[in-house]
């Protein structure tokens, strides 16, 4: 018995009008047949799919990005700080995944905003089309760029403004090689794998050094929305982690004094703590501008930057190598009175020339200086008297001794790209006594950075002790744990007699103080010890002239000393003209209070 | 009043009522679900009352005999042309379309109410005798029937309920013996008439029609109906994802979910087994308006019994096949199903009639 059809009459007799109604019957039926497949297919074969797609269409992701680590000062005055900047990103997996409707997302967004079309494209190009993760498009959205985001944002699914944090500068320019620049992970470092493509990556100095504990780690949050794009409820968060503290050895105050006092001239200069190695300022000129990096940067920029002749980008405290003139002075009477090659009581009259077999070497002064003993050639930077000290030293010792003091090798700072200078090996034979003439007065085939000369001087000033230059004091967690910390090191001894040590500083002090050619550095009241040098520009020609490399290292006070400061003029002039001065400037700042001190008291 | 014939109660179709009542009762669930948290249970409580004045409805239409009904139809049929043509004069208009008179605090369908006069008009035109033989002749008296109706209804526009004519007009023509062939080249002359309707259609008709060839031609516009509907269908899988878990239905990504597209609320939330129960349902009424028909003893009470379970089952069959993707979108409600009181009282007045041939098939 059909249940359905039990009332039927007769059994067995249908007319014709019957059968054509069971016939419409079936095809009803059929057709109901054909439902239940679609809904099989819908539902059981593509339920997946379609609940993916139903998921995509209520859940949006907010991504939060992590605010980056913040660079102290060694007084917790910040170097750099964070701002809420607007960031255009791409969200792939909410992006349409219909390639034609994808691209009219993009084209909606490359003419709202004034973007190149191709630009998004190739940012999506390069990712997941699942994937969850943002991609940064472009940073720095004005307010009204953010408006026209939000105002269509029904039309640009997968397209948010997020707020990221940016680091902003004092200035633009401040510290800009010892903080280094912060920029979109490039191609390398994408391929290394660590990093996502628009992540913000620190590309140079400190930022570049210290990244993985400045990057923090972003958070995000799935938000359920309905058809209206109103959030209804947070179905998953996940906190940001900003990055880690930094507090740095860096005084701001010495930092911003000591670039005031290089504003005009391509060099360096490095303020060193002689008693723990801590760098309190380092300074390269020209410098960049650091925020240009960070927003979207034209490649004609980018190719001004890099390509400019006078290589701001080039940090010149550690990565400049240049003759070490006569600040090697120091090195040699310090090599000669330990090794008793020479006494401070030896004399020498100088007429400003002397004589090796066929060669004549002059001193800097014409006429010379009459005689001077060792105290005097240090004072007013004899060359013909170190010439004859190094020849009594020898070539041999002389580089022992400049080895000893760390140059040619690493000072172990850790800024990245550290070049190590030259000291060339001893040779027995085939040395022409000509090269030890010039290696005398720094000139020849020696090369120093300006981190080398203020570790070389730091160690005149607190008798022998070559500090690891140190930058970081220690890394603290947000919540203030810590995650590193760096107590100094001690990376080289220089064993001299005290006596020795204590003759140094006071020639170096009557270098400033008593009429020697670091007068210019001179600040009354303050026990300032110096050396000039003036490192020659090799085929001096006329054109040439005025054309040196302008040295000045000095620490004071002498007593107990606290600073190093070295100052590096490419192309200035004379060391005691150009460099000294600066230092002078650079000391006035670092000793104000006390200069004033003395002054005001008469 | 009305005399009950005792004989009368014995032949109610009980099953056709249960399952006219359980679709109700689906429906209001329904609706009761997709109004949790909001502003809008009197939507599912609204449903019932219609409900409840749709059983009177049907009670009292199942209690007269349905031959009175075909032998009042060209009045009914008349009246209801005017209803339509009257929307033109009052008509209210929603979303741009002009579907409903009000009348106090009621809006009514008219066009909803007219298909159940049609379908008696076809009756009484097809068994008179005029009509006899089946022929040619009689498919030429019945068409201006469907036709004058559906100028009025696609003028409104509803294009839905304006197609759902003919079809119905086929049905009674083959059930009342109308032969394949004469149908066939009907059917084929319509056919070739189509590019000629493609000018009377709207624009944004024209526009369903080739997003239903096309769905992706345009995703935010008029395929967004279809592609939500089938993301909420397909989403529901197997066993659905229960009322809180029918995101599409309750964050209103799903258009129309009320009326048009309840069915993929139903089946987002109860899933693949939830939608076999629906339309396990809906075939128990259509086969059992079959068998109405099939056991008839006269041609009228077979034509009026087919008629409306055809008016049922062409409804469902487009409303659930265009919700699934299977058909163009075109707004026809699910009947007992969709949120509307000329709807649901449509839909009962026809099972009335259907109740009504069924209880006086022995007499």
């Amino acid at each position: 018995m059909n249940p359905v059809f039990g009332h039927r009459g007769m059994p067995g007799r249908r007319d014709a009008a019957e059968r054509r109604v069971m016939a419409i019957a079936v095809v009803v039926t059929a057709v109901f047949v054909i439902i239940v497949g679609q809904l099989w297919y819908l539902q059981v074969l593509e339920g997946g799919r379609f609940l993916d797609a139903s998921d995509k269409n209520r859940i949006r992701i907010r991504p939060i990005a992590a605010p980056r680590g913040i660079l102290f000062d060694r007084h917790g005055t910040p170097l750099v700080d964070n701002r809420p900047a607007f960031t255009l990103s791409l969200i792939p997996r909410e992006l349409p995944r219909e390639s034609a409707s994808r691209d009219a997302v993009l084209g909606r967004v490359a003419s709202l905003l004034r973007i190149p079309y191709q630009e998004l494209q190739d940012a999506v190009a390069r990712v997941q089309l699942d994937s969850f993760l943002p991609v940064r498009v472009r940073r720095g959205l004005t307010l009204g760029d953010v408006a026209k985001v939000e105002e269509w944002k029904l039309e640009l699914p997968g397209v948010i403004a997020e707020v990221e944090p940016q680091r902003v500068y004092p200035t633009s320019r401040f510290a800009a090689h010892l903080l280094g620049y912060v920029r979109e992970a490039n191609d390398d470092q994408l391929r290394q794998g660590r990093y996502r493509r628009g992540e913000m990556v620190g590309q140079s100095g400190l930022e570049r050094l210290l990244d993985d504990y400045l990057r923090g780690q972003d958070g995000g949050e799935r938000i359920e929305v309905d058809a209206m794009g109103r959030p209804v409820r947070v179905i998953q968060q996940s906190e940001p982690h900003a990055g880690a503290q930094v507090i740095t050895t860096v005084d701001r105050r010495i930092q911003e004094a000591t670039e005031r006092a290089m504003e005009g001239n391509a060099g360096a200069a490095v303020v060193m703590d002689p008693r723990n190695g801590d760098l309190l300022a380092m300074v390269s000129t020209p410098a960049f501008a650091l925020d240009r990096f960070t927003e979207t940067i034209d490649r004609n920029a980018w190719l001004r930057v890099v390509q400019d002749p006078r290589f701001p980008l080039m940090n010149r405290a550690v990565q400049g190598q240049y003759a070490p003139a006569s600040i090697f002075k120091i090195l040699v009477a310090a090599a000669g009175l330990q090794e008793g090659s020479i006494t401070p009581a030896d004399s020498t009259h100088c007429t400003g020339e002397f004589r090796l077999g066929n060669a004549t070497f002059r001193d800097w002064k014409e006429g010379g200086h009459g005689t001077v003993d060792l105290k005097r050639a240090i004072m007013h930077s004899c060359n013909i008297y170190f010439y004859q000290a190094g020849l009594k030293v020898g070539v041999a010792t002389l580089l022992r001794y400049a080895s000893a003091f760390g140059f040619g090798a690493s000072t172990g700072i850790e800024l990245q790209g550290e070049k190590f200078g030259l000291v060339p090996r001893p040779a027995r034979r085939g040395w022409p006594l000509g090269e030890t003439v010039n290696l005398s007065i720094g000139q020849g085939p020696v090369l120093v950075t300006p981190t080398q000369v203020a570790r070389f001087m730091a160690a005149v000033a607190n008798g022998g002790v070559l500090w690891r230059p140190r930058i970081v004091q220690r890394i603290e967690r947000p919540d203030g744990g810590l995650l590193y910390s760096d107590a100094g090191q001690v990376n080289g001894h220089v064993e001299l007699s005290p006596i020795v040590w204590e003759f140094l500083r006071r020639s170096l002090w009557a270098a400033v103080n008593d009429g020697g050619t670091g007068a210019g550095a001179r600040i009354p009241g303050l026990d300032i010890a110096g050396k000039t040098g003036t490192a020659q520009i090799i085929g001096k020609s006329k054109a040439a002239l005025g054309q040196d490399h302008a040295w000045f290292a000095a620490f004071a006070p002498v007593k107990d000393p606290e600073v190093v400061v070295v100052v590096l003029a490419e192309r200035g002039g004379k060391g005691g003209e150009v460099a000294a001065p600066i230092a002078r400037q650079i000391l006035n700042a670092i000793f104000f209070e006390k200069v004033a001190a003395i002054e005001i008291g008469g | 009043m009305l005399r009950i014939d005792r004989r009368l109660l014995q032949n109610v179709d009980w099953a056709l009522l249960a399952a006219a009542c359980a679709l109700v009762l689906i429906s209001v669930m329904t609706l009761a679900t997709l109004s949790v948290g909001r502003a809008g249970g009197v939507v599912a409580l609204r449903q019932a009352v219609w409900f409840g004045v749709g059983l009177l409805a049907l009670v009292a239409v199942a209690s007269l005999d349905y031959r009175r009904f075909v032998r009042a139809a060209p009045a009914l049929y008349l009246l209801g042309l005017g209803a339509l043509a009257l929307v033109w004069v009052v008509g209210r208009s929603v979303s741009g379309a002009r579907r409903w008179i009000v009348l106090g605090p009621l809006s009514v369908q008219p066009s909803e109410l007219f298909k159940v006069c049609f379908v008696l008009m076809a009756v009484w035109v097809i068994t008179s005798r005029g009509a006899q033989p089946m022929g040619r002749t009689t498919l030429a008296m019945t068409l201006p029937i469907a036709a004058v109706p559906f100028v009025l209804i696609i003028k409104q526009p509803d294009l839905g309920t304006a197609l759902l004519l003919f079809p119905v007009l086929m049905v009674l023509l083959v059930g009342a013996g109308l032969r394949l062939r004469v149908l066939g080249g009907a059917v084929a002359t319509g056919l070739a008439a189509l590019p000629l309707a493609w000018l009377v259609l709207k624009d944004y008709q024209r526009e369903r029609i080739l997003v239903f060839l096309d769905p992706v031609r345009d995703p935010l516009g008029s395929a967004y109906n279809v592609i939500q509907a089938k993301i909420a269908i397909g989403s529901g899988q197997f066993l659905g994802k229960g009322v809180a878990g029918a995101t599409q239905s309750q964050l209103a990504f799903l258009p129309e979910r009320h009326t048009d597209f309840i069915f993929a609320v139903f089946a987002e939330t109860w899933g693949f087994v939830g939608c076999l129960v629906l339309l396990t349902c809906y075939l128990l009424l259509l086969l059992r308006g079959f068998d109405i028909a099939g056991s008839a003893r006269e041609p009228v009470g077979r034509l009026v019994a087919l008629g409306m379970t055809a008016l049922l089952a062409v409804q469902v069959v487009i409303n659930v096949g265009m919700v699934t993707g299977l058909l163009p979108v075109v707004g026809i409600p699910l009947p007992l199903m969709s949120y509307g009181g000329s709807s649901m009282l449509a839909s009962l007045v026809a099972i009335g009639l259907l109740l009504s041939v069924r209880m006086r098939q022995f007499q």
